[in-house]
């Protein structure tokens, strides 16, 4: 009797090739992005989004076309900092455009369509076993976003992840080997532990990890104008086996900025502007960009 | 998966694939060999995870689902429920809707109701493609 293998195609459905033909559309639509780079982390609240959201602006400041996707459909949060909710994307002749943030920056949010006091829900044929397949589904619909917008050439394509270091590296998996990382810790033993979980998985891909950028790296105090701790400082703590790229202290202008939507090129400069203007210089020498 | 005929030793082929019936859907299967027809049917456990993978089960001219395929199905009734609903008076040319098409099934809901929204403010009835030129422009595309 014949086995699996002894037998070619699936019997008509053509799963291999539609599989394949998902891959190539992705693939297509992302031939003329020069650099992907997915900031990740692990631990959830360390500020990926704003890291994201601050590089890309950064980038964009220095003249290079950059777009940002939200790949958090579960807490999306791109749409708010760049003040894009209710902006959606509309079709164009070569596929889907993006709503650009005021200082240029292409975004793709769920926040843009989803009320903020709306759970993201996927229609589905089977109750209550969400956890069997949800994840499957949500990559399918990342798949889509990638292979229908009309991304043309750009510089970089940002990808902000969920939080869990699993998630990161079902990332790395999905996204291939063209695409870099950048993760965010915060100067914590627990974060600092777990982002290193995410080094560990991500050192059995092909990816490359360009290294790490310390958010709430202690504050700004106004009176003394020093940067202080926010943290306990630790000796012969967890270091991370991976470049530094900056550290950027905590800024409530930058918060309210984010929370605001207000484009960073309205920001004054500040000590975390400053840090993350040099974190964006640092990225363009570890992809050797040039404009 | 793969089905084989036994007797035959030969590979079945899809002949049919019916629409999903509370979440079942019933693929038939023939042995080229002697013509014995199966059918698959699934539960709905396992239409879901397939349907996940955003690929279709039978061959490329298989009746389709009547049912939405979009995975934001759910998400955009209620969005529209919640935000301001469109004018049930706005209509769309024939391009426009067409360049709709163009778009996954997934996108398209939240990109209608997004536009509708966005003509009804801009005093349109009708959406054209310039209304979605426009459109584009409004967004800082």
């Amino acid at each position: 009797m014949k086995s699996y293998h002894d037998i070619t195609g699936d019997g008509g459905s053509n799963i291999l090739e539609q599989v394949t033909e998902q891959k190539d559309r992705i693939a297509r639509a992302l031939s003329k992005v020069r650099h992907r780079v997915a900031v990740g982390s692990g631990k959830g609240g360390v500020g990926k989004s704003t890291v994201t959201r601050a590089l890309a602006a950064a980038l964009a400041a220095r003249g290079f076309k950059v777009a940002i996707v939200d790949a958090d459909f579960n807490g999306p949060t791109q749409a708010r900092m760049t003040g894009l909710r209710g902006a959606v994307p509309v079709p164009g002749v070569e596929g889907l455009a993006l709503p650009k943030s005021r200082d240029g920056v292409g975004v793709f949010s769920v926040g843009a369509f989803l009320p903020e006091s709306e759970a993201l829900d996927f229609a589905s044929v089977s109750h209550g076993e969400s956890h069997t397949w949800r994840a499957t589904k949500e990559f399918a619909a990342l798949g889509e976003v990638l292979a229908s917008v009309a991304w043309g050439k750009l510089d970089v394509l940002l990808f902000d992840l969920p939080p869990g270091a699993e998630r990161t590296l079902q990332f790395a998996e999905f996204l291939g080997k063209a695409t870099s990382f950048v993760l965010v810790t915060i100067p914590s033993e627990v974060s600092r532990g777990v982002v290193a979980r995410s080094v560990s998985a991500l050192a059995g891909t092909e990816n490359s990890l360009l290294g790490y950028v310390e958010n709430m790296s202690g504050y700004h105090c106004a009176d003394c104008g020093e940067i202080k701790p926010l943290f306990p400082e630790t000796k012969d703590g967890i270091v991370l086996d991976l470049p530094c790229l900056g550290r950027v202290p905590f800024d409530p202008a930058l918060a309210f900025a984010c929370d605001r939507g207000v484009a960073f090129l309205d920001l004054p400069e500040t000590a975390a502007t400053r840090a993350l203007s040099a974190i964006a210089g640092r990225l363009v020498e570890s992809l050797e960009m040039e404009r | 998966m793969k089905f084989l005929c036994v007797p035959c030793d030969q590979p079945m082929k899809v002949l049919t694939v019916t629409p999903p019936d509370r979440g079942s859907i019933s693929v038939t299967y023939s042995c080229p060999a002697c013509g014995y027809e199966m059918a698959m049917l699934t539960n709905p456990f396992e239409t879901q995870l397939v349907s996940s993978m955003g690929i279709r089960v039978g061959p490329a001219d298989a009746v389709e689902s009547d049912k939405p395929k979009c995975p934001f199905s759910g998400m955009v009734a209620q969005a529209e429920t919640a935000a301001a609903a469109p004018d049930d008076g706005v209509r769309w040319t024939e391009e426009a809707a067409a360049r709709m098409q163009a778009i996954p099934d997934f996108v398209r809901p939240m990109a209608k109701t997004g536009i509708e929204r966005f003509a009804k403010e801009s005093g349109h009835v009708e959406i054209t493609l310039a209304v979605l030129d426009e459109a584009k422009s409004r967004f800082g595309m």
